[in-house]
Parts: structure tokens; sequence; C-alpha cells
């Protein structure tokens, strides 16, 4: 397996306070890694450490198979990034801002510019000072900056902070599309659920500075259970049935209404035929995936699960 | 270098400083003339000679030229580390080293031309005017003025080191007025002038200044490779 990014027992401390506490990761080329955790969980350090802004108290980071060093600039030409939120020389014009990033950097193809404004959707904007952009505007052109290059890796901090839906749809294409027709990796961060889930190959939970679970979203979908949820006037009696008469006894009486049926083989119209045959009441059946959003949030909340 | 140094000045818009530079000169020029006629008017002592005048004309170079650096050295370097600029700065694949190294040539080489052009600019403006109004009581004489070029060289120099000193006041706190209010001090040592006479003349305490003023800037980014952004 080649690791494009990999770290090793990471650890952060600020003011005596640990921030980040032995996060180890791997993050594989050509994948997008979402890196998701509330606020305050520590990403912004670790995505720092990742681009050398921040030096590990701890722990070392491995990226394209090199050890990142406090010396190790080269590897920055390779990588993309927006950290926090994105910042600009204010005074600079939108094409100013791209093209001395581009000089910096060593990337000398102008018509670039162009290109990567229109693909971020800031067309016909070169010529206005960024101070004068929306949040929106710089996030966007925070992206251009960071992919004019094309680098191997893009780190983005949150970027779609500041956006609103109709932009951050375009965005997730766009980092899709980045990541299968330039093969570039993404590390992208977020504290929306949603967001990463339509996005990741892999995920990171991270929690009080502690990579709490890395796991690719297959396995994630492979392990959500599908069930049929119906809805009685009467669960004892309705539990019962299912028991007996359809010999199903892989379902959890949820309260007195409501029962969960986890056998695969169950079928929804048998079910509520002989439910009514029985005279019990259907209120309402209907069949479920239990979300990602209750596997995340269980692990956020410190419940374990397996996957 | 160069390259850094000439990128670092297109992002900063060097342009308009020079016009800020060239407009300090007129300003210069002007206050000169107006302390030459209150002298007259008052009948003073002070001013009287080409001496005094150059002195004056040397202090109000510096003094001006000075606190012009500390502004530059606030939009050039504290600014970045206040406003987080620098975290874009220190993502491109370049020493940090070399990136500082380049802003601080820049402030220096700038203070340094500064001085030395506004010096024979005023100088020479003043000169004709004062020459054909007879405003000063002694000639100017040719070899004057060519004893003058290597002491206005080495007041340059000097004043282009102590220029860093507000540095070191500045990266404290990453505080833009702590930079200017600590130029606005050590130009009020530098440029005293009372008659003929100014703490600049005691060589010692301009190479002093430009000694720390070299040693700060150093020691400012001596570990600058390690320092969390």
């Amino acid at each position: 397996m080649t690791y494009i990014v990999k770290t090793n027992q990471l650890t952060k401390v600020f003011e005596g306070k640990e921030v980040v506490s032995a996060v180890t990761m791997h993050v594989k080329k050509g994948e997008i890694y979402g890196f998701l955790g509330p606020n305050g969980a520590g990403k912004t350090t670790v995505m720092k450490m990742l681009t050398n802004l921040t030096k590990p108290t701890s722990g070392d980071i491995e990226i394209f198979g090199e050890k990142l060093l406090d010396r190790s600039f080269d590897v920055l030409k390779r990588m993309g990034t927006i950290i926090e939120y994105p910042i600009f020389y204010e005074d600079l014009t939108a094409k100013e801002t791209l093209e001395l990033h581009c000089e910096y950097m060593g990337y000398y193809d102008k018509k670039e510019i162009t290109h990567v404004l229109d693909l971020v959707k800031l067309t016909n904007t070169e010529n206005k000072r960024v101070k004068d952009f929306s949040l929106g505007m710089k996030q966007r052109l925070g992206i251009a900056r960071a992919i004019i290059t094309k680098p191997e890796l893009l780190i983005l901090d949150e970027p779609i902070n500041g956006l609103d839906p109709v932009g951050i749809k375009e965005l997730r294409e766009l980092f899709k599309m980045l990541c299968k027709e330039y093969g570039i990796t993404i590390i992208i961060s977020s504290h929306i659920l949603g967001e990463i889930e339509q996005l990741a190959d892999t995920v990171g939970v991270i929690k009080d500075g502690r990579l709490i679970k890395e796991v690719s979203m297959d396995a994630v979908n492979r392990s959500q259970t599908d069930y049929i949820e119906v809805i009685v006037n009467n669960g004892q009696k309705a539990a019962f049935i299912i028991e007996s008469t359809l010999n199903i006894t892989n379902f959890k009486l949820m309260d007195d209404n409501c029962i969960r049926i986890y056998d695969s083989t169950a079928s929804q119209k048998v079910l509520s035929k002989t439910l009514i045959e029985h005279d019990i009441e259907i209120e309402g059946i209907s069949k479920k995936t239990s979300s990602l959003e209750d596997y995340f949030l269980k692990l956020i909340n410190g419940g374990v699960v397996s996957a | 270098m160069l390259n850094l140094m000439r990128l670092e000045m297109k992002k900063y818009h060097i342009g308009s400083y020079i016009k800020k530079a060239v407009f300090a000169n007129f300003i210069l020029l002007g206050v000169t003339f107006m302390l030459i006629f209150i002298t007259k008017v008052e009948g003073d002592q002070d001013l009287r000679n080409y001496q005094a005048a150059f002195g004056f004309i040397d202090s109000g170079v510096r003094a001006v030229f000075i606190i012009f650096a500390s502004v530059l050295i606030a939009k050039f370097i504290i600014g970045e580390f206040k406003y987080k600029t620098i975290t874009v700065a220190f993502m491109y694949p370049l020493s940090r080293k070399k990136l500082i190294a380049s802003k601080l040539a820049i402030v220096v080489l700038f203070t340094f031309c500064a001085i030395i052009l506004s010096t024979i600019f005023i100088t020479a403006v003043f000169c004709i005017v004062s020459e054909s109004f007879q405003l000063l009581s002694d000639p100017l004489s040719f070899s004057f003025i060519i004893q003058r070029i290597p002491v206005v060289i080495i007041n340059a120099v000097a004043a282009s080191c102590i220029a860093l000193i507000p540095l070191y006041f500045g990266m404290k706190k990453y505080s833009v007025p702590a930079t200017i209010v600590s130029s606005i001090l050590i130009v009020s040592v530098v440029s005293s002038n009372t008659g003929n006479f100014s703490l600049y003349d005691i060589i010692f305490i301009p190479i002093t200044l430009a000694i720390i003023g070299i040693s700060v800037a150093y020691l400012s980014f001596r570990n600058i490779e390690k320092i969390d952004i």
C-alpha cells in the first residue's frame, strides 16, 4: 500500500496542554481522506503540522515517503493548502494573487490563472481586489490558489465554510474531479458530517486530539444494517405474532409501539398482511438504514462501534 | 535571493512607497527653507552657514527614513505575522530564513538608497536656491561638498542598520504601533540636533546602534525555522 502521508504517534503540546495526542494516520495515494471532528478537536493543528507550519512536540510525519523535517521545504512544492481560513495579501487582485503564488511556487503557466478561476466559478474577477471579496469568494480563491500548481497533495481545512449550498455542491464535484482526473490526493477536514460522508474514501475521526477511528467508507457502508420499522398500536402483541407466526427472531421492540426487524428475509408485504390478519393496527411501516450519522455520532460521543 | 526580493517588492507594491518617499523629500525641503527663513527673520545664529544647514539636512533625512523604515518593517514583516499572511509565505518551498532575510534586505537597501538620494536631492536644491538668493552668509566651496560624500555614505550605512532596531519591539507582540513608536524614540536620539552638535556625531553612538540593529535582526529570526506559526 502506498501512503502519501503517514504520521506516527504525532503529538503537539501547547503551553502544557496536549492538543494532539499520538495521532497515527494513513492517507493512501489518490484518495480523499476526510478528517472529521468537532470544533477544537485538533484538526487544524494536525494539518498545520503536515504542512510544516507547526512543529510536532513528538512523533513524526512522512510525506511522499520522506520524513518531514524543520527544513523540508521542497515537499511544499508538491502540496496545495488552505489552513484555518483562506488568508490573502488583501491589497492584491485575484490575478496578482495567483500570479505571485505561481512565482513563489516555481510554477510558470500563466494561462492556468483563467482556467483555475473558471474551475472555482470566479470568472471575470481577475482584476478585483481580494479585500472586496466575500467570504465565500475568498474560500473559492483559496481553493484556486491551492490547486493552480496541480499539486499531488491537497490539504484543505474546512474549505466549505462560508459557502452557500450551491457552492458546496460545485466544490464537492470539483474535489471529486481533481481526485479522479488528476489523481490528486486530498485531505479535507470538516466538522460537517454530511460533507465528509459524500466526499471521502477514508474517514479519520478525531476527538480531543486523538484519532479515535480511521476507517474506509466502504467498510462503514457495509456495516450499516437495514431494518424494517413498524409502528403499531400494540407492540407486545405484534412482537409475539412476528415471532410465533413469521418465525422471525431478529427484531427489537423499541417501545410500546415501535418494532425494528433486522431479519433481511422479512418482507414488508407479508409482515403487514400477517399483522392485520391478527387485528393489529399498523400506523406506519418503512424500510430504514441506520444512518452514517448515527455511526459517527456514536464514535464522537464515546460509544464503541465496530466496522 | 534577488528574485525573492523582487517578488516581495511586487507583493507590497513598492512603487507606492517610492512615491511616499519622494513626497517626504518635498516636505523636508519645505521645512529646511522655512527654518532658514525663520532664522533670518529672528536673527538667530543657527543655520547661518552651510555646515549647520547640511547638518540639519542630514539629521532630517535620517529621521525621516529611519521612521520610514519602521513603516516598511511594520508592513513587510510585523504585518505578515499580525495578519497571519506569514502562513501563506511559509508554505512556499523556500527557506524561512531566506524569505525573512530578503525582506530585511529590502528594508535596509531601501533606507540606504532613500537616504543617499534624498540627501543629494535636498542638498542640490538647497544649494541652488541659497546660492541664487544668497540665503547663507558663507560661500559654498566645491571641496566642502566632496568632503561630505564619504561622511554621507557612512552615515547612511549606519542609519540603515539602526533602522532595524524597531523590529525587536515590533516582533514582541506583532505590534505595528510599537514598531513605529520605537523608531521615533530612536530618531530622537540619533537626530537630535542642537545647532552644530548632534549625538550622531559622536562616532561611537551610530556604530554601537548599528551593531545593535544588526544583532536585533539576527536574534529575531535566528530560530525562525523552528517556530510554530
